[in-house]
């Protein structure tokens, strides 16, 4: 019995070692040998797999649905999982597409070399805030923010808040900030919003998808731009940043949305034109590789938080088929999904013409 | 296998009616039952096996960055995954983003913290209201509360989750926190019930919620060892002229001592591990411990759940690692109260039963 006890236990410590290494194998970091195996893609091109960013999903969904309505050989699997697990996924060859609201770093590149970072569409963040009876837009730029995310400003009245917003008249009320707890791309965007124009008292060490809020008394962490839209309507006082696709969601609920301060020191609102010009301005610097941050514009009537969103996709597919089947959905949402019809609802824009062909150029990259 | 299972157990390994295609060599295997012995087997091995291969595989996932985040891991707050669009830095040859740090002292204090809590409350009301149940309400009325204790045990944890994030908490910080932080004097250890007391995510809100989970599994447990204590030394307790009270205190508890000591641990190791509702309403306030009861906090457990993503993005996998490491301090911090439980079970069961040992 003792013998076969000792048999056993070894068994027991070789068993998961085993396990292990195997699954190592099939889904480690080396960006070369995962090209010929997708162990979560079937290599046919009749199913496109995708993962990552909340903040695109619904639009995803939508683009989702009415492809396979369009072409209803091919089955397209998606799941809101975050943008970086969306990176690893694709990058692992888990998934066909990744969603990021990021673009690629070039840490990012030198671990997965085979990567290619494709503009989908443009969104953004905006600031959202619960106060009584507020008639018209409180003022906000990059300093006022970034203080009142690190609580060295406290009350809606404060000084810095009252010397941007001059005739307002504005609550001796206690400022209850709200930031997402879950990983997210609008708290990515946000935090370079506050980096760009408050270097100082907002490190670059603090901007990402989770960052290390600084302690703030009554701050709330929330689950979901959902979650942040529904605490901000039950909580007086309270300001948020959301994705802008939630804006009609806040205004439902009588939540005011901010105007945000651009470099020029103009004060906009989320809205098509200020977006617009925005991305005026960055539309000829955006490189050929698409990675472009759209934070902080100089354009005097831009609005500040906007960005690409992003499909991460491996430029070397399984088979020539699947690479084929991705390139044709890519294609497809970058023009017929860049249409009104599905960016309308979400208050998304649609590429600009050049980043169109850059977008389009990286689609054809892509091989099998 | 279905079609050889029915003859064995019905004419008690009879050979001849098993499956001819079945080898002979398998026949007598069946026969003998040396598969119900295999089976057995594995059904003891797997669970070890599962124990072992999570040991392993946070151990090797973790074991690069354990050096470099050194003892100073259980000391530091700070928590940053550093520029990401930076020039990949190498220190003790680790890779990492530039300005990477991370330390696991916010996240152990509010493991610990919110567990305690939720102990501190959820184990005296559990006695109560197991010593209740079985004592003092009629039969029929115990079996209905008995069913609501279960029925709390199995409501999901992102159900509790949401009513601690949407109603329990928000009530607490308006009507309760206020009152009780303006009272408080201001003298050691009670002046942590002192100061800003947020808006309602927190330790304390963590804790409560907690205690919630947390109860039922206690009570529930509580309540079936007190049924097992016998009538006979509860009634001499009662004719030797002790009060009800005196008599759960005196005869029943210490009776059940052990148990109760048990099932403490049980809800102790739901405690710590809860992962989802404590992530809704803890604030996730990575990189600073709670100055006070009231404070927004993490738990290991959030940490991971609420991070893991983020940590995707460094795609040096310093952070993937540094949370696996975390996940290993989880894993030592149960294993060492489950120790500790086991000790005090001994301890209490050696000294229990004051009177009517061997009854």
């Amino acid at each position: 019995m003792a013998k076969r006890l000792r048999v056993l236990c070894a068994a027991a410590a070789v068993l998961p070692l085993a396990l292990l290494a195997a699954c190592s194998s099939g889904s480690s970091n080396s960006p070369t040998s995962s090209s010929g195996s997708a162990p979560g893609a079937a290599s046919n091109g009749k199913t496109i797999t995708e993962t990552g960013s909340t903040l695109l999903f619904p639009l995803f969904g939508a683009w989702q649905t009415d492809y396979n309505t369009d072409f209803p050989s091919v089955t397209i699997t998606s799941g809101a999982t975050g943008s970086g697990t969306g990176i690893t996924d694709a990058a692992t060859g888990l998934v066909n597409i990744g969603a990021s609201d990021a673009y690629l770093s070039p840490a990012d590149l030198q671990t997965y070399p085979g990567l290619l970072n494709i503009p989908l569409a443009v969104s953004g963040a905006a600031i959202v805030y619960n106060l009584p009876g507020g008639k018209g837009h409180v003022k906000f730029n990059g300093k006022v923010l970034a203080d009142i995310y690190a609580g060295k400003i406290t009350k809606w009245n404060d000084p810095a808040i009252k010397a941007i917003n001059p005739g307002m008249s504005l609550p001796s009320m206690n400022i209850v900030t709200l930031h997402r707890s879950d990983s997210s791309g609008t708290t990515f965007i946000y935090t370079s919003f506050l980096n760009a124009q408050d270097p100082k008292d907002w490190p670059i060490a603090n901007v990402g998808t989770t960052v290390t809020w600084p302690s703030v008394p009554g701050q709330l962490g929330e689950l979901g731009n959902g979650g942040m839209v529904a605490a901000c309507g039950t909580t007086k006082g309270c300001i948020a940043y959301v994705g802008i696709s939630y804006l009609s969601k806040t205004e439902a609920l009588n939540l005011g949305t901010g105007a945000l301060g651009n470099k020029s020191g103009n004060f906009e609102l989320p809205e098509t034109p200020a977006i617009k010009a925005a991305l005026d301005q960055f539309e000829p610097k955006t490189p050929a590789s698409g990675a472009q941050s759209l934070i902080n514009t100089t354009a005097p009537t831009g609005y500040p938080i906007i960005n690409y969103e992003y499909a991460i996709v491996k430029k070397q597919q399984a088979s020539a088929a699947e690479a084929a089947a991705i390139q044709k959905f890519l294609t497809w949402i970058v023009t017929k999904g860049n249409s009104s019809t599905y960016l309308e609802p979400v208050l998304f824009e649609p590429l600009p013409a050049r980043v169109l062909a850059i977008s389009q150029k990286l689609i054809s990259s892509i091989s099998g | 296998m279905t079609g050889s299972a029915h003859p064995i157990g019905s004419d008690g390994g009879a050979g001849t009616t098993l499956p001819r295609r079945l080898g002979s060599a398998l026949r007598t295997r069946v026969r003998n039952g040396d598969f119900i012995r295999w089976i057995g087997r594995a059904g003891a091995v797997i669970p070890v096996l599962a124990l072992a291969f999570i040991l392993v595989t946070l151990l090797l996932e973790a074991l690069p960055v354990i050096a470099h985040n050194g003892w100073g891991f259980f000391t530091r707050s700070a928590w940053t995954e550093g520029n990401l669009y930076g020039k990949t830095v190498t220190t003790g040859g680790i890779a990492h983003p530039p300005g990477a740090s991370y330390g696991a002292l916010p996240a152990i204090v509010g493991t610990l913290g919110t567990a305690l809590i939720a102990l501190l409350i959820a184990v005296p009301v559990s006695i109560g209201a197991a010593l209740v149940i079985v004592e003092r309400l009629p039969r029929r009325l115990a079996s209905g509360v008995g069913m609501f204790l279960e029925l709390l045990a199995g409501v999901p944890s992102v159900i509790i989750g949401l009513w601690g994030a949407l109603t329990f908490g928000p009530f607490l910080a308006h009507h309760v926190t206020p009152v009780i932080a303006r009272n408080i004097p201001d003298v050691p250890v009670l002046n942590y019930f002192r100061g800003n007391v947020g808006a309602g995510q927190g330790l304390l809100t963590s804790g409560l919620v907690l205690a919630v989970m947390v109860i039922p599994i206690i009570a529930a447990t509580a309540r079936d060892l007190i049924r097992q204590v016998p009538i006979l030394p509860r009634e001499g307790a009662v004719a030797l002229g002790m009060s009800d009270w005196e008599t759960a205190r005196r005869v029943t508890l210490p009776w059940v001592g052990s148990g109760i000591v048990g099932a403490s641990v049980l809800g102790l190791g739901r405690a710590l591990g809860e992962t989802i509702a404590v992530a809704m309403v803890c604030g996730s306030a990575l990189g600073a411990v709670p100055g006070n009861i009231y404070a927004t906090m993490t738990t290991i457990a959030a940490t991971i759940v609420s991070y893991l993503d983020s940590a995707f993005l460094d795609t040096t996998g310093y952070a993937v690692r540094t949370l696996a490491e975390l996940g290993l301090v989880l894993m030592v911090i149960t294993l060492a109260v489950n120790v500790l439980a086991r000790f005090l079970v001994r301890k209490v069961s050696g000294t229990a039963l004051p009177v009517g040992r061997g009854l």
